[in-house]
């Protein structure tokens, strides 16, 4: 196996387990958490592919630091809702989540 | 060196595969997050060995020194230390089977289309990076600053409290 795809299958397995951790967590925060996960093996994949190929290598590494910006401007954002959440529904759970207006 | 380079990609891809089982199965959110720091430091080492170290220290900068820190404010803000410890089979295999399928897909095409791999990754010097932010890709750099500012006043707008009580 060539290098490009071992680090293609190491992303692949980020993206995995966050997809399994989306589905199963029963929490905002930990949703959040699996998000990160799947940001972060994007990131490795891109990186990959632009080092071991012909690919602009400056581009892809600017690229990956463009999606961890986008991962800090979401994690902000996430963590804004989850605190209005918790203020309005006593926990961040995602099942007490059912009603859009009292 | 290639006997080693392999060495340290597998130790990489254990810390990783272990960081991100602890992340998405610990009961504990606190351990999660500790899993999901693990994972972090893993990803930074398979950077350094793409020959990128600054996206190494920056994945540690930002990562694990922004993104955690507010992940751990999430999990103090809600007061939701503990998830449900009882999940039931039910749902894990389904999660299981949501995770496995487009991993599975994609690694094998990955698989059987294997592109053309350079032996060595490429170099980039670090002032090549700086020209391209300023000069190419400015625009991106402008609107990655405007992202920021927009979610940053959006998250302090929507904890806002509004004092009508009086």
């Amino acid at each position: 196996m060539s290098a490009l795809t071992l680090y293609q299958l190491v992303a692949l397995l980020l993206l995995g387990i966050g997809l399994y951790g989306i589905i199963q967590r029963r929490t905002l925060v930990g949703m959040l958490i699996a998000v990160e996960l799947m940001l972060n093996g994007a990131g490795l994949s891109i990186v990959a592919a632009a080092q071991l190929t012909e690919a602009n290598a400056t581009l892809g590494q600017l690229g990956a630091l463009l999606v961890m910006g986008l991962a800090a401007a979401e994690a902000t954002l996430v963590l804004a809702i989850i605190v209005v959440v918790s203020r309005r529904f006593g926990t961040a759970e995602v099942r007490a989540l059912s009603t859009l207006k009292e | 060196m290639e006997i080693l380079a392999k060495i340290a990609f597998t130790l990489y891809a254990l810390i990783i595969l272990g960081g991100g089982l602890v992340a998405v199965t610990s009961a504990n959110l606190v351990r999660a997050l500790v899993g999901l720091i693990v994972t972090f430091f893993g990803v930074a080492g398979l950077y350094l060995l793409l020959n990128t170290p600054f996206l190494a220290f920056m994945q540690i900068l930002i990562y694990v020194g922004a993104i955690c820190v507010l992940v751990f404010f999430a999990i103090m803000l809600s007061r939701t230390g503990e998830e449900a410890a009882t999940i039931p089979v039910k749902r894990r295999l389904y999660a299981l089977l949501a995770g496995l399928a487009p991993a599975i897909g994609l690694a094998l095409i990955i698989v059987n289309h294997p592109n053309v791999s350079k032996a060595l990754p490429e170099e980039v010097p670090l002032p090549a990076l700086g020209v391209g932010l300023l000069d190419q890709y400015s625009l991106s750099f402008e609107l990655i600053s405007m992202v920021l500012l927009v979610a940053m006043s959006g998250a302090v707008l929507l904890t806002w409290e509004r004092k009508t009580k009086k």
